[in-house]
């Protein structure tokens, strides 16, 4: 085939499109579970959901970026001695321009609906006896008291299936509390409450790691804490001791 | 060098005349500088009450104000304004003096006028910049090797990571548009210099009194405070932080002076026929950018400002035992922040548009949606902000509409990819050293926009906030795509510079070597926040032991790109192969000017018919 004709036959960039969309998705689904923590709570699966969501739109499209261009890289370039000839003058296409423009409108429009969906559910709260943990940063530990009990303790301990109410503040700087396998995450300012909300649906450890920066032991502001069942989490508390 | 018949009647030859003014250079600036900065020192301590606790930080506010004004007078910029106080207004003959005309290679270390000049002393300035960045960067890759490394002290790598943010953010910011912009522009828009010239010298020179004050504050305790010098933790650094926030201030001055002089060279300065339409599209990149620049940088200044009163006056914007909030900072930061980005982004978007139509010799495609790609882009970019605040707890409220704006700036991308593409698409592509970058520029921008829209969710980010993520995410937007555009830029105009050609060879290898750094350093950069590792940690889990090291690894690589392309610039400078004045047989206007560039660029002014996309018609100079 000679040039010209090779420089219109779109077939090897339709395939190459589809194979790194296919590609695309794959990654897309696999990598969230397979590097992401575990996850413990319907924020992290929701979390985890809409990275695979946007993942499945965003593929296509980088897809047939990435197809166009090895496309004109392999057909396109230049094979002849010195400076190329000017190539026929495209100036505008409307219908082309129109097209692209629609499309990842439409697509923006599907993310931002999704987005503000997942957002509310997100935010969303069972409002049912929920159980209220006051968390202080302050450089470099957390400390964790239990609303309405006398229980101030270093360790996060939480039961199964109850929503929990932090109510976050900092006694110095500002920290970022932020429980990995939880997907919540929100700062912790000096004289003011920040606030967020989460159900733990699985047990096990989980970790607390601090993401603003807050100085010198900033890297060594992590923690562990446990879900545990109603039953157990009920033992654990009365047997802390009260302190002021 | 032809010179205009103008300079020829008036100039006497005179470089070696005329009193102390003409002796001055960026030593005299130095030793100014120093004297000043000893003077106010010795000055503050007098004067000052030493018992008050912000004895320190008045007196390292008024060492940075000794050194700007020093320099200042050292280097001569006030030379100007004062010969007009004094009603002795400089002469044509001073003012070709200041333009460095005959004064060989030493105009490079004066206070000079010329544009091509200070386009010159910029290209010196960003690789500095991005050299010390880099520097860092690699100390700080080195301390994350393995989990528990301590390669530097912990304080030291906190202030390492503050001092790797900045300069690398002020090295990206001229990058672009500090050498292009003031070389190239004005002979694309068909004008003799910029409309102030002398403004132009103050901004480049302003921009190294700038970079003194931040890098000197790695000597006088650091900056251990995360780029983002988030307040209250500000509040804990030494008199570093007196010295950072100085450098800002006196860095938006020399952006403010800078845009403000692109912006009227090309509104006001365009020669005939030069219609908006017929712009190159680089300039467009650059004049949105300048005029976004305007916008965005005074937040910065203020928020440094009210940061140095806190400090040196006990107010408390930023107290919160005084009343203040720490998210005053972090809207005034993000205010700027985030528009920024984009003021990195646009003019080498600019020069990646140029570059991809004269290389593929076609005209750009569809250029009025391509400019108003780049102004929705700006626009948009200033509604933006808080969506780095979604995790702060600040009006959590205005969540959604964030969302909203920030998710709407893929529409604007998007359109930088269609232009881009059916720019090159059925071109006649000319496989040549900054071809290769634009391609570059093309694969890691779609990664860096497609990780963006992550983010841009509330629920994802949640989870993402301050981690890896983030990190790998802007680097390949800023080190993928930006570092791209200016090396191809770099590449492009490296020509029109020197005469020369940037040598293909070195060029290629280090576009090997920076392009697969780049997928190795971030993507598993990527794989560590998706396994949860947050930002700024200098030491961290076993969980992200291998990600790291690979992370090291590319970061390592990148490094040897670089210095492989550094060698490249400085041996081909004077042995490159030679180019002639248009060696991309490209239509616009500094390609038709020789090489090298006359000191006013064109003994006639052109007169324009069209736009320089028109390859077929080409007549070869």
């Amino acid at each position: 085939m000679s040039q010209s004709e090779n420089k219109k036959s779109l077939v090897g960039f339709y395939w190459t499109w589809g194979i790194l969309t296919v590609v695309g998705v794959v990654i897309g689904l696999w990598a969230p579970g397979r590097f992401m923590p575990a996850s413990m709570s319907g924020n992290m699966h929701l979390s985890i959901l809409t990275i695979q969501v946007f993942t499945v739109c965003a593929a296509p499209v980088a897809a047939g970026i990435y197809a166009a261009t090895l496309h004109n890289i392999r057909h396109d370039r230049w094979r002849g001695e010195g400076v190329p000839p000017a190539a026929e003058a495209v100036r505008g296409n409307t219908t082309l321009v129109s097209a692209w423009l629609i499309a990842s409108s439409v697509l923006t429009v599907f993310l931002l609906v999704w987005g503000l969906g997942a957002l509310a559910v997100d935010n969303s709260s069972t409002g049912k006896n929920p159980l209220v943990v006051d968390v202080t940063g302050q450089q470099w530990l957390w400390t964790f008291h239990y609303a309405g009990t006398d229980v101030n303790t270093t360790q996060l301990v939480l039961p199964e299936n109850r929503e929990v109410q932090f109510r976050i503040t900092s006694d110095d700087v500002t920290h970022g509390f932020w429980i990995a396998q939880m997907a919540v995450q929100v700062d912790a300012n000096a004289g003011v409450f920040t606030e967020i909300h989460t159900t733990p649906d699985k047990l096990g450890t989980f970790d607390i790691r601090c993401t603003q920066f807050c100085g010198l032991n900033h890297s060594s502001m992590v923690t562990t804490g446990e879900v545990v069942s109603p039953q157990n989490f009920q033992k654990w508390l009365t047997s802390q001791p009260a302190t002021i | 060098m032809s010179t205009s018949t103008i300079e020829k009647t008036v100039h006497k030859g005179n470089a070696s005349g005329g009193g102390l003014a003409r002796r001055q250079n960026f030593l005299t600036g130095l030793v100014g500088g120093i004297i000043f900065a000893w003077l106010f020192w010795w000055i503050a301590r007098l004067v000052g009450d030493q018992s008050s606790r912000s004895f320190s930080d008045l007196t390292a506010t008024s060492v940075t104000l000794g050194w700007l004004f020093g320099f200042w007078l050292g280097i001569g910029a006030l030379n100007g304004p004062f010969r007009w106080l004094i009603g002795r207004d400089q002469t044509r003959e001073d003012q070709l003096y200041y333009a460095g005309e005959n004064l060989g290679v030493s105009r490079y270390w004066k206070f000079t006028t010329d544009h091509k000049v200070v386009g010159v002393q910029y290209i010196v300035m960003t690789m500095v910049l991005l050299g010390a960045g880099g520097i860092l960067a690699m100390a700080i890759r080195t301390n994350l090797i393995t989990p528990g490394n301590h390669f530097v002290n912990q304080q030291v790598y906190n202030s390492f990571i503050s001092m790797h943010g900045m300069l690398m953010i002020l090295g990206m910011i001229v990058a672009v548009a500090g050498p292009w912009a003031n070389f190239v522009v004005p002979i694309m828009v068909g004008a003799r210099d910029m409309a102030f010239p002398r403004l132009n010298a103050l901004s480049l020179w302003t921009l190294v009194a700038a970079a003194a004050l931040l890098l000197t504050t790695l000597a006088v305790g650091g900056l251990p405070v995360g780029w983002v010098i988030l307040a209250p933790i500000t509040n804990q650094a030494g008199v570093g932080m007196d010295f950072f926030a100085m450098a800002i201030v006196v860095f938006t001055v020399s952006t403010t002076v800078a845009g403000v002089n692109t912006l009227a060279t090309v509104v006001k300065m365009r020669t005939k026929g030069m219609t908006f339409t017929r712009l190159p599209i680089f300039v467009w990149g650059s004049i949105i950018a300048a005029a976004l620049g305007l916008y965005a940088f005074p937040y910065f200044l203020l928020a440094e400002v009210l940061q140095l009163m806190d400090r040196n006056f006990q107010t408390s914007f930023y107290v919160a035992s005084g009343g203040g909030t720490g998210w005053l900072q972090a809207n005034l930061f993000w205010m700027m922040g985030h528009p920024e980005v984009y003021v990195i982004l646009l003019p080498a978007v600019g020069a990646i548009f140029e570059i991809a139509a004269v290389m593929s010799r076609k005209p750009v495609f569809s250029y009025k949606t391509a400019v108003g790609g780049m102004v929705a882009l700006a626009g948009l970019s200033i509604l933006v902000w808080a969506h780095h605040m979604f995790t702060t707890g600040w009006a959590p409220t205005l969540g959604g509409p964030f969302m909203l704006t920030t998710e709407l700036i893929s529409i604007p991308t998007g359109i930088f990819f269609l232009v881009l593409i059916a720019t090159m698409w059925r071109g006649n592509v000319w496989f040549r050293l900054p071809t290769l970058w634009v391609y570059g520029f093309i694969f890691d921008f779609v990664i860096g926009g497609v990780t963006g829209i992550y983010l841009s969710d509330i629920p994802i980010d949640n989870q993402f906030h301050g981690t890896m993520f983030v990190t790998a995410h802007f680097h390949y937007v800023f080190a993928g795509s930006v570092l791209f555009g200016a090396v191809a830029a770099l590449a492009f105009w490296y020509p029109k510079v020197t005469g020369r050609f940037l040598n293909e060879t070195m060029g290629r290898i280090s576009f090997g070597l920076t392009f697969i750094g780049i997928q190795v350093t971030f993507i598993s950069m990527f794989l560590s926040g998706l396994k949860g590792m947050p930002r700024r940690y200098s030491s961290y889990s076993m969980l992200f032991e291998h990600t790291n090291f690979i992370t090291t690894i590319g970061g390592y690589t990148i490094m040897a790109g670089m210095l492989v392309l550094l060698a490249a610039v400085i041996t081909s400078w004077k042995h490159g192969e030679a180019s002639g004045p248009n060696p991309w047989h490209a239509n616009s206007l500094e390609w038709m000017v020789p090489t090298p560039v006359p000191l006013e660029n064109f003994d006639v002014l052109p007169v324009i018919t069209e736009d320089p996309y028109n390859f077929a018609e080409k007549v070869d100079h």
